[in-house]
């Protein structure tokens, strides 16, 4: 188990300087997100609706499309020079190849949907007050389910000859519990009600989060196999 | 006239793929490495039609053949990176369980691909293998293996600042990372100036210390033969011919294509 484990470091670590190094996704994110609320504050009719109504379900949208630019970029550095088949052909269990990578994206989407509640709170004008903490775990829990998914369809992706379009074909319909949940308990969260009213929503994001992960562990081994 | 051109003895009596495999793990003259009637396709395309081999340890075979011959795919099955459509691998005579991940303990495998990060330093790539391979002395194990290879001064460097022959040696450090009992080795001139093919034959001759099993594939038919104690040609995803170096005249160049054309 430690090894295990210490193999997971290893490649998560690898992983984080690599990103550190090139500031390839997390620039490319970051940069999407800012635009895309200010585009959705000019793109919105202030008069007409309010912005406790909509933010909570553009938020998600923008961390589901900033989450595509950023995991969809997985394996990319991997394929340079066949690293990835470098790390298949290491002493590595193909599940914990799956928990390293999962888990460096979680940290570089984490970054970025809390950015994204950031920007939004700032050109929305929102109020989160005591349920910060609360939104903050909501949006980790709806990252862990994106990156469990994410992963696992950008391995089968990656390769592929319409790879960058299949992957959102592949991926949203499987997202849209993540959207539903998400956008339900964010939305209690904006518009100031307490905690309990969204316990619910929180209780299916966690299921989910969870199933998808032991689904893509079990799953990923299928995927990068032969 | 080359000698073993249609005669197959030779090859058969030096290395015989037993019936019982697990029998002749006890014999002295153990096979390390050893393949039975293996295939592999790709849809309709037979890469690897049936290939039996049986190598002993300190034995290193090369493998000689057109593109396409199957060669690479040979390796891959050999290194438990593809799996075979029929057939089977032995390891010491333990049976590939394909997905079993420690079978790549004992393997190194030198692709045409470096398996490198570019953007990583040459230290740091090796100490990442060396970690996944669970190394407890990496920091060692790096700096000798950087000493042994010439490339110390560059140990800072990152990879995609490294020139091409400097690279293919950072990747056969990595291959030779958790000193594997079995090598296996592709193309691993290809690229290559003059200099760093010296280089490389060094490093490579090295390899024939008596403990490894070395097999590689290579289009350089002077050095693979200089290095061989055994030679095969494939063709089609079949040995066409192979036998014991010492088999082999003064000119395997001209011996190669007319094996080839007569298997075409």
């Amino acid at each position: 188990m430690r090894n295990y484990l210490k193999q997971v470091g290893t490649i998560l670590w690898k992983d984080l300087l690599v990103e550190f190094r090139t500031r390839e996704r997390l620039i490319t994110m970051g940069a999407f997100v800012v635009l895309v609320a200010i585009l959705f504050n000019y793109a919105t009719d202030w008069v007409r609706v309010s912005p406790e109504d909509i933010a909570s379900g553009l938020v998600w949208m923008t961390i589901m499309f900033a989450g595509l630019l950023g995991v969809g970029r997985t394996f990319h550095l991997e394929a340079e020079d066949g690293a990835f088949q470098g790390i298949l052909l290491s002493p590595v269990p193909k599940d914990a190849i799956f928990l390293a990578k999962a888990l460096a994206n979680f940290v570089f989407l984490y970054i970025v949907a809390l950015l994204v509640v950031a920007v939004f709170i700032f050109f929305f004008g929102l109020e989160v007050g005591s349920n910060f903490g609360m939104l903050t775990i909501v949006i980790g829990l709806g990252v862990l389910a994106f990156v469990a998914l994410g992963t696992l369809f950008t391995a089968v992706s990656t390769g592929t000859r319409m790879g960058d379009t299949l992957l959102p074909v592949l991926i949203f319909p499987l997202l849209a519990p993540v959207v539903i949940y998400g956008t339900t308990a964010t939305s209690q969260f904006f518009s100031g009600r307490p905690v309990t009213e969204a316990e619910g929503s929180i209780r299916m994001l966690a299921a989910f989060a969870l199933m998808a992960f032991f689904l893509g562990s079990w799953l990923f081994r299928f995927v990068v196999e032969d | 006239m080359w000698p073993g051109t249609q005669d197959w003895g030779g090859w058969l009596t030096s290395v015989s793929v037993p019936a019982h495999p697990e029998a002749d793990e006890k014999s002295s003259t153990n096979p390390v490495l050893r393949a039975q009637g293996l295939v592999r396709e790709y849809g309709s395309v037979i890469a690897v039609d049936g290939i039996d081999l049986s190598l002993a340890k300190g034995e290193f075979l090369t493998i000689f053949g057109p593109n396409g011959a199957g060669k690479t795919s040979l390796l891959a099955l050999l290194a438990g990176a593809l799996r075979p459509s029929r057939g089977q691998v032995w390891l010491r005579g333990e049976a590939l369980d394909f997905g079993e991940v420690e079978w790549h303990r004992r393997i190194g495998v030198l692709s045409h691909q470096t398996f490198l990060y570019g953007h990583l330093s040459a230290e740091e790539n090796l100490r990442f293998y060396g970690q996944l391979f669970g190394l407890s002395d990496v920091d060692d194990v790096v700096r000798d293996k950087l000493q042994h290879l010439g490339l110390q001064e560059r140990a800072a460097s990152l990879v995609r600042d490294l020139s091409h022959g400097m690279r293919q040696r950072l990747a056969l450090a990595r291959a030779l990372l958790h000193d594997p009992d079995i090598v296996l080795l592709d193309e691993p001139y290809t690229g290559l100036d003059p200099s760093a093919a010296l280089v490389l034959q060094g490093v490579l001759s090295d390899l024939r210390d008596g403990r490894r099993t070395v097999v590689m594939v290579t289009h350089n038919l002077s050095e693979g033969v200089a290095l061989a104690t055994t030679v095969a040609i494939m063709n089609c995803g079949r040995f066409v011919w192979q036998g014991k170096r010492a088999e082999l005249g003064n000119d395997f160049g001209q011996f190669y294509h007319g094996v080839i054309e007569g298997h075409g």
